[in-house]
């Protein structure tokens, strides 16, 4: 299997592919349309502002082959933390953004009450249905992820929704919506937790 | 709900892992970074934070190359700092596999530099480490270069400064405290993680583990721990079972993956 995991210039890219060395999967690191087209799957990471992550996607000139790739090629994409938030239609991060709107979604800034503190930022427990395939293996509620933001995925239709977390408030934690899957953690910073989402993702026939 | 955090803190100089005391004297080596780093990996610790002690002072960064050697088998998040002054640096420590940078002697010198580094990489990504210790009136004063140049500010004040402009969290060293571990400054975290809306992490003093309790029911979001994990028998597996078992909010496990 090829793993081609976007380079738009923002995201943690050197520990994702890490991740897919470690669990046995060759991944590389490119914006090359040809590679994106070859890749079985892509990956979306993601760190920084909402803004500026769609303003270096359009640079490269991405948007138009992503859109191609994940909804009429409907080839397996995985978001992870801002590439996540990515895929909502807009994002009220410092202003008013669109997004690439694959999942009918917006992103809004967490709101908590103190003691909670914003950045959301730690090790978190998300709960999902017992039959969520994306956590198979893993026990609902007890399963700690990795987290490090500040604004959240507010979707429109529930049955998008594969895990919730709770921080001041219950938020969504991962998507999945046909090949279209993603994280708010950060999987492949989440110890064996995540490493196991990874092998879920790699092994779920789309 | 969100768990606390167990932290260790590696100090690295000329590529290997050093313990001090108040910041300068009594050194002693440590170890291997990249080895010690799987080891605590594998005691389930929540983050691993790096430090290039000599970096400012000589003017360069921490060594990128440990975190890409760590960050390669060891998946957990990390934070590296020293000598951070440029967009640049970050982003070099970021494609090393680093997902926070902390910057110490650079917010002080020049606190809009923090602005611009969150305005790039996120508020998420920027730890500011602020080191202090008490003036001979006993007054906290914040000390930037690694200890060496006293400030006016107070370390309060300045903290809740650099969350103003968008820092993400605030790493607190008490150089009075550091390597004595005679216990964290109970009174300034207190104090402080009261008056901010960003995590506090505690550093410097943990001796015991009512040390590290006393700290995070202080209002700590996250404690680094080093001498303790170095010079005694307490692991984090035992910190973590000590904590649970005293009503402290930490997470149980490595994970299940079998």
């Amino acid at each position: 299997m090829t793993i081609a995991i976007i380079d738009y210039g923002m995201g943690n890219v050197r520990s994702l592919m890490n991740a897919f060395e470690y669990i046995g999967e060759d991944a590389t690191v490119t914006a090359d349309f040809d590679e994106l087209e070859e890749a079985d799957r892509l990956v979306l990471p993601g760190v920084g502002a909402f803004g500026d992550a769609m303003i270096a996607i359009d640079d490269k000139g991405l948007r138009p082959v992503l859109n191609r790739l994940a909804l009429e090629v409907k080839k397996p994409v995985l978001g992870v933390c801002l590439g996540m938030q990515l895929f909502a239609k807009k994002s009220f991060e410092h202003g008013e953004h669109e997004g690439l709107g694959w999942i009918d979604a917006e992103i809004r800034p967490m709101q908590v009450q103190r003691p909670a503190k914003v950045p959301h930022v730690g090790w978190n427990a998300v709960e999902f249905a017992p039959d969520e395939w994306l956590f198979k293996g893993l026990p609902s509620g007890e399963s700690d992820y990795y987290f490090v933001h500040s604004f959240h995925m507010a979707c429109k239709d529930a049955a998008d929704v594969a895990g919730t977390c709770d921080h001041g408030g219950p938020f969504t934690a991962a998507v999945r919506r046909g090949n279209l899957v993603a994280t708010q953690f950060h999987p492949e910073k989440s110890q064996d937790n995540g490493l196991q989402l990874l092998q879920n993702w790699l092994a779920h026939d789309f | 709900m969100l768990k606390k955090r167990i932290i260790p803190k590696f100090l690295i100089r000329g590529g290997r892992l050093v313990k001090m005391r108040r910041f300068v004297d009594d050194q002693r080596e440590a170890g291997n970074p990249v080895s010690t780093a799987k080891v605590y990996d594998s005691y389930g610790v929540d983050e691993l934070i790096f430090v290039d002690i000599d970096a400012s002072a000589e003017g360069r960064t921490v060594t990128g190359n440990i975190i890409e050697r760590v960050a390669e088998e060891v998946f957990v998040p990390l934070t590296a700092g020293g000598g951070v002054r440029t967009l640049g640096q970050i982003e070099a420590l970021l494609k090393s596999g680093a997902d926070k940078v902390s910057i110490n002697s650079a917010a002080i010198d020049d606190p809009d530099f923090i602005t611009q580094a969150a305005n790039r990489f996120g508020d998420q990504c920027i730890v500011v480490s602020v080191d202090y210790k008490a003036d001979e009136f006993g007054r906290k004063k914040v000390f930037g270069h690694g200890g060496s140049r006293q400030t006016a500010h107070d370390p309060v004040e300045f903290a809740q400064r650099m969350q103003d402009l968008h820092a993400g969290e605030i790493l607190m060293t008490s150089i009075d405290r550091d390597g004595t571990m005679s216990g964290y400054d109970l009174e300034l975290i207190s104090e402080l993680s009261n008056k901010l809306s960003i995590p506090l992490i505690a550093s410097s003093g943990a001796g015991s583990l009512a040390d590290c309790k006393a700290a995070l029911d202080a209002g700590a979001s996250a404690i680094t721990i080093s001498s303790m994990f170095i010079f005694t028998d307490h692991s984090p597996i035992k910190v973590r079972t000590y904590l649970a078992t005293n009503g402290v909010n930490v997470r149980n496990q490595k994970g299940s993956r079998s």
